[in-house]
């Protein structure tokens, strides 16, 4: 149970969530990610070690970015810098073709919107990452995803699928009790599970030094809407906290790249876990992979047949709804942020900095 | 897709408890297991919770398919969900909580699936065809008979025979089948078949119109069975085609190149079609065939109207 009160939105727009529950079925139902291009929001584009002087090329929503720095300072660009503005420019950069950029928590971050909304308050908190950046490259690492990014998400924010997906790396469906809750914002969703002895993690029992066959399981997924980005923060015990970014920047709308950062400073250095649990990423995604790979074309279109849920799943549905409401307000021409997601989540997330 | 048609989707031997397999029919993706006792069960292979293939999944010691997703259970024969692990509860599911089911039967070696659950099963038969294989053909179906009516010896080869261009028979419609026999030739030293009298053996092909599964026999010029075979082509994803194929050689063959079929292999379906060739095929048998299939299409309907 989370120890705060939620923040509840600082506007007097009303929820984003419908209280009629048809009404909320119904925008649950027309679901259809492929279609959902959100504006005006910071994307962790490049790890900062990858920005040198030599220009990297991303993507957002096929958005050319080049990424490079000069006398240190990080730069994004629609064009490479060798070619300089050739062909027809985007309202995304300025007329030198430049797009707003923000260092920070070890991310390079392009703006994907009008530059002139561009404000660093729109960057998410990330508590656990160290704001100036600098975690160990063993800690650093790139996957990709064979789909669509809110997919991906999707796929992050219902944990069930771990006990079955990732069982060999974080343990099966075998526990005492589950609860799941789930707080939002217009910007944010965040969503609390709570086991009760649950089987041990394997890589927790091979590699972390648990011994018991049991843990209680605390893990948290936040989700920032517009950026795609979402924290992951595991708490086990017995066992080492697990804090995960895990941004999923939509280089097009049917390919995701993750380039994530699993900060386990918090373990050990004697402690094999340290240095395991960040390359797990590899094996995890490929997992998901098999799922989201062929979910994605299925979910190019609208379809007739409606999804079945479960009560476990109300957060992937109200990630839906959210989703659903940033994309109708900005086709009114409406992409004000109502809500801070720069403000410190530790609270929200139940992380308490060392 | 005519919704009544039983498509033979997989060999016997194909469809296991030990794993889920995916066919399709046409854009339709099924999954297929068998339960504990050797049951076959097919369902819409799209999990109706999140849509992941439930062929990712597994097959349980009650026989029920679960979800390798996020565990949804469903029972085989009705596709309802039966269980969702995690929410560890005995409530029973809505009944529209289900995967799609369809209709399976089970014979001679062939697991034959039609997408109407309630379609009465085809007429089991005992054929014993020890042979067997599947191919994927980068042909679609219609093509691919057609092929196979105008040059068998593009789809498939028999060791040691050769295709005529020559009918004996052009296609009829025989019991509901179209069927067509062509004069074959043995491989070696003899006149062309152009400057041929008589020909040694011959292939009777009956095809199903609907489906296109085809018994094959080839018989000597005493009529005595050489080969027979059944290959069943079935429309899959992207255009290709997937053939499951069983044959058996007659135990009792006459003549040295007749028995020369029991050394090697006697029968195969070729996976590539060689594209040179048929595209400069003359259409002959196929063309007959569209006309036959319209005329008994046209019969069907009159006969369901009347
Ligand atoms: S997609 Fe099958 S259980 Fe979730
Ligand atoms: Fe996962």
């Amino acid at each position: 149970m989370l120890d705060v009160t939620h923040p509840s939105s600082s506007d007097d727009h009303g929820d984003a969530i419908p209280s009629d529950p048809r009404e909320f079925a119904a925008k649950v139902n027309a679901w259809v990610p492929h279609d959902i291009v959100l504006k005006d929001a910071w994307f962790p584009l490049a790890h900062s070690f990858a920005v040198t002087a030599k220009p990297v090329r991303r993507a957002v929503y096929s958005q050319p970015y080049f990424l490079w720095r000069e006398h240190g300072v990080a730069l994004a660009s629609e064009f490479h810098p060798a070619a300089g503005l050739i062909g027809a420019k985007s309202t995304f950069s300025d007329a030198a073709g430049r797009y707003p950029v923000i260092e920070k928590y070890g991310y390079v971050w392009g703006w994907f919107g009008n530059p002139a909304n561009a404000a660093p308050e729109h960057v998410p908190s990330l508590p656990y990452l160290p704001e100036e950046g600098g975690l160990p490259l063993h800690m650093l690492g790139t996957v990709r995803f064979d789909c669509t990014a809110p997919l991906s998400l999707e796929n992050l924010i219902d944990l069930t699928h771990a006990d079955f997906l990732h069982a060999d790396v974080v343990g099966d469906e075998i526990m005492d009790k589950e609860t799941v809750e789930v707080f939002h914002d217009s910007e944010t969703i965040t969503m609390v599970r709570t086991c009760v002895n649950k089987s041990v993690a394997p890589i927790m029992k091979w590699f972390g030094g648990v011994k018991s066959d049991v843990q209680q399981v605390r893990q948290v997924i936040r989700i920032y809407l517009r950026s795609h980005a979402a924290i992951a923060y595991g708490r086990f015990s017995p066992g080492d906290n697990v804090q995960l970014f895990h941004p999923c920047v939509p280089e097009t709308r049917d390919r995701t790249r993750l380039d994530y950062a699993m900060n386990t400073t918090n373990v050990k250095k004697t402690n094999l876990f340290r240095y395991l649990m960040p390359k797990a990423s590899y094996k995890v995604s490929r997992q998901d992979s098999t799922m989201t790979s062929p979910q994605s074309p299925r979910y190019m279109h609208p379809e007739k047949r409606k999804d079945l849920h479960s009560p476990l799943d109300e957060a992937g549905q109200k990630y839906r709804v959210l989703m659903l409401a940033l994309a109708e307000r900005q086709a009114r021409g409406d992409y004000a942020y109502r809500d801070n997601v720069s403000a410190d989540c530790s609270d929200i997330i139940g992380y308490q900095k060392p | 897709m005519a919704q009544d048609a039983w498509w033979a989707v997989a060999r016997s031997e194909e469809v296991t408890s030990a794993k889920p397999i995916n066919v399709d029919i046409g854009d339709q993706p099924v999954v297929l297991w068998r339960d504990q006792h050797g049951a076959a069960h097919a369902l819409e292979d799209r999990c109706p919770h999140r849509r992941a293939p439930l062929s990712l999944g597994c097959v349980l010691g009650n026989g029920m398919i679960q979800c390798g997703y996020h565990g949804w259970t469903f029972d085989g024969e009705t596709g309802h969900l039966k269980n969702i692990p995690n929410l560890k509860s005995d409530a029973k599911f809505p009944p529209i909580y289900r995967a799609t089911p369809f209709g399976v039967a089970e014979s001679a070696g062939f697991v034959r699936v039609c997408l109407n659950a309630k379609a009465t099963a085809p007429v089991a038969t005992n054929e014993n065809l020890p042979l067997s294989g599947t191919v994927n053909v980068a042909l679609d179906h219609d093509q691919y008979i057609a092929a196979l009516f105008d040059d068998p010896a593009l789809v498939l080869a028999m060791r040691g025979v050769r295709f005529t261009p020559y009918l004996t028979t052009e296609l009829i419609v025989e019991q509901g089948l179209l069927v067509m026999e062509r004069s074959c030739q043995w491989a070696g030293p003899h006149w062309p078949a152009p400057f041929s009298s008589d020909f040694p053996i011959s292939l009777r092909i009956a095809t199903d119109p609907l489906t296109g599964e085809s018994e094959l026999s080839l018989r000597d010029d005493m009529l005595r069975p050489v080969l027979t075979a059944r290959i069943a082509p079935v429309p899959a994803a992207r255009g290709v085609t997937q053939v499951r194929w069983r044959a058996r050689l007659a135990p009792q063959r006459s003549g040295l190149m007749a028995r020369a079929m029991g050394t090697g292999t006697p029968f195969t379906l070729r996976s590539a079609i060689d594209g040179a060739a048929l595209r400069v095929l003359k259409p002959s048998a196929s063309i007959h065939a569209a006309a036959l299939r319209a005329e008994l299409t046209a019969r069907a309907q009159q006969s369901s109207a009347a």
